[in-house]
């Protein structure tokens, strides 16, 4: 394997394997996978900066922009953090709508994520049928908030909108046909002799290896790791459901497809149970516009991994500071270890088992154009530009 | 004579007839995937489209970047006036031969031009498609010759008994070795669009990339045709010809929505061990 026989492969910024412009150079030898160089970068929107020039309440609405699947996942924890600097506790009904949507976040993301595994292995139909159902979760989201995306629901000191008792019903019955789904999905993904021959032993992540470049979420679950926050460190009142965290150990592609798939019949169960432990009450509770000094953070567990939030306050009513980390910012390093020695063809499917989310990933980079050498901006260096 | 071969059941009624089969193939993805899928002549809007279209010359091209996707459009069309679909048009000893050697040079041609664009997306899947060749050639081989073989023929007929009776290895290898001729899943290794953009076809534009769409459209249908003279029967008039011609059509959608791709490596094994199996069939004609 010397540099002759070695060429490149652009991946990106413009692929159609990925919706969102990232570049991945790949070093190929032949079919083989030699190196992956990964940029990203590309969709630098200045997000936290913004952040800091608007007030509490309006901070709300440009979070939930930050990532189109896992939007109220981002508000939730952003609430949180703010509501701990508030020093209040929001009702109980609103807590528990917040954990509904959250799971019905999770049902849609993954259910996402099952046919663009899939459409990355050509496999078409798959990825037809399973965005089908994920209609479903839609609808009741869209019946719920108004929206299929961005739904508005979280807001400082409770939730918006209300579950009402036909909505429960109906959410009952559609958990119902989410479920039959889903035991049909899991059955593809073990059962159908293309896919496994496809997923089984392909993107092999050692449990060691993910603990060394830290993966979070179901691609660090896939590889026998607990890490899910909902049992490791609870928020609202995940402490109060009844649900199992689902880690298997094959560390495959098809591990992490297993997970994913059994973590949302987890989440049926969570909805269900939410809506029968639900008390009538308010939904609100009224806040104040200034917030205290002080700086906290808050951690949920989003679809993808852990996502985490650093809220300081300078006691007006704008933050000194939101410090956003997103999930794939830590699951897009192993992918380095995973690619390195597998074959072009699964290329797509392994960056795409990492259910891969790169504007909320990017982050600034500087690359010198005459020598090359990229480097990223530090605080320091910010303070400097300031005049 | 010259009717037979440029209008009906020639040239002009193949690529018609292929360019409708493409929709309806299209038309029928789609609906079992639960989808409303385009219209049965949107194929005929795409390639009138594309034949306005810019046509880009790439700077790094190589000679044979405009040739090539003629000459392979061209081959498959003579490989489609070969087969004697009611009866032969053109028949000479050893036209078999011909047929296979022209449906294999439109395939070759096709990845010849991937390689004249010298895009490095392109040459991978050219040479994923030139290895494709090997896989898969051999059970195509057997396919045609095994009913040559029982006949003790000199050329090719249309047999009116349903060879699938007799030869069913030699007819699934037939059926088996189109799936990759045509690249229909799993087998659409070399214009693996999730891996290599567009394949070999990647630096097509325009009315090139409308004949490298058409030769695929047109060896379609020339391997449908070729599938019912066969194996199915053959066909006596045009209603048993549209028939058997859409069952077969049908059986091809039929794998288009039920398998992912397969990797390179696992498809060559697979045909080798296949080509293995259907030998059984050319051992017992000999």
């Amino acid at each position: 394997m010397n540099d002759d026989t070695c060429y490149t492969l652009p991946l990106g910024p413009q692929h159609p394997a990925l919706v969102e412009p990232e570049y991945l150079n790949i070093h190929l030898d032949g079919e083989t996978i030699v190196n992956v160089d990964i940029n990203i970068g590309f969709m630098h929107r200045g997000i936290e900066k913004a952040l800091q020039q608007r007030t509490y309440q309006q901070d709300r609405f440009l979070i939930e922009k930050i990532c189109g699947i896992c939007s109220s996942i981002h508000t939730l924890t952003y609430c949180n953090a703010v509501e701990k600097l508030l020093d209040v506790d929001i009702p109980e009904r609103a807590k528990y709508i917040r954990m509904i949507v959250a799971e019905f976040e999770r049902l849609h993301s993954h259910m996402l994520w099952v046919g663009i595994a899939g459409y990355e292995i050509g496999f078409d139909t798959v990825f037809q049928m399973a965005w089908r159902d994920r209609e479903l979760v839609m609808e009741l989201l869209e019946d719920l908030s108004g929206n299929r995306v961005s739904y508005s629901m979280n807001t400082i000191g409770g939730v918006r909108r209300d579950i009402s008792k036909d909505m429960a019903k109906k959410i009952r019955t559609t958990m119902d046909k989410i479920d039959s789904r889903l035991h049909h999905y899991i059955n593809v993904f073990v059962n159908d002799s293309t896919i496994t021959k496809r997923t089984k032993g392909t993107g092999i992540l050692k449990q060691e290896d993910a603990k060394r470049y830290s993966a979070i979420g179901p691609l660090a679950r896939a590889s026998g790791i607990s890490c899910d926050l909902r049992k490791k460190a609870p928020y609202l009142l995940y402490d109060t459901v009844d649900f199992k965290e689902i880690t298997h150990d094959t560390d495959d592609v098809e591990s992490r497809a297993i997970v994913r798939l059994k973590e949302l019949l987890e989440s049926t169960k969570i909805i269900r149970q939410c809506l029968h432990l639900m008390q009538k009450g308010e939904l609100t509770i009224k806040v104040p516009e200034t917030v205290p000094e002080g700086e906290t953070i808050s951690r949920g567990e989003a679809p993808r991994g852990e996502i985490f939030y650093y809220v300081r306050s300078d006691g007006t009513d704008r933050p000194y500071r939101v410090k956003i980390n997103t999930p794939t910012l830590a699951n897009i390093h192993p992918l380095q270890s995973m690619l390195k020695g597998q074959q072009l063809a699964d290329l797509p499917i392994i960056v795409a088992s990492i259910d891969p989310c790169f504007s909320c990933t990017d982050r600034v980079t500087l690359i010198d154009t005459k020598t090359g050498i990229s480097k990223t901006v530090d605080e320091t260096y910010l303070q400097k530009l300031k005049r | 004579m010259l009717f037979e071969l440029l209008v009906y059941p020639g040239i002009i009624f193949i690529i018609l007839t292929a360019v409708l089969y493409s929709g309806i193939m299209r038309k029928i993805a789609a609906r079992m995937q639960n989808r409303i899928g385009p219209p049965i002549y949107q194929v005929f809007y795409d390639i009138i489209k594309l034949t306005g279209k810019e046509n880009i010359r790439p700077k790094q091209a190589k000679p044979g970047f405009t040739l090539f996707p003629a000459i392979a459009l061209a081959s498959a069309l003579i490989a489609g006036i070969l087969i004697p679909v009611y009866a032969p048009i053109i028949s000479f000893t050893g036209d078999y031969i011909a047929i296979i050697y022209f449906l294999l040079f439109s395939s070759v041609a096709v990845f010849m031009s991937g390689y004249a664009s010298s895009n490095n997306l392109a040459v991978t899947g050219a040479i994923r498609g030139i290895v494709l060749i090997f896989a898969y050639e051999l059970s195509f081989i057997i396919s045609i010759i095994v009913p040559i073989l029982a006949f003790s023929l000199t050329s090719i007929q249309s047999f009116d008994t349903w060879l699938i009776a007799y030869y069913p290895l030699a007819a699934l290898s037939m059926f088996i070795a189109m799936l990759a001729k045509v690249e229909i899943p799993p087998f659409h290794i070399p214009n693996a669009h999730q891996e290599l953009v567009g394949g070999y076809s990647v630096e097509f534009t325009g009315r090139r990339l409308a004949l490298i769409e058409l030769t695929t459209i047109v060896k379609t249908f020339v391997l449908i045709l070729l599938m019912v003279t066969l194996y199915l029967g053959g066909a006596q008039n045009i209603f048993i010809l549209t028939i058997k011609s859409l069952a077969v059509l049908f059986a091809l959608t039929l794998s288009r929505v039920l398998f992912a791709r397969l990797r390179i490596e696992q498809a060559l094994r697979f045909y080798w061990i296949f080509a293995l199996i259907a030998a059984i069939d050319l051992i017992r004609v000999l």
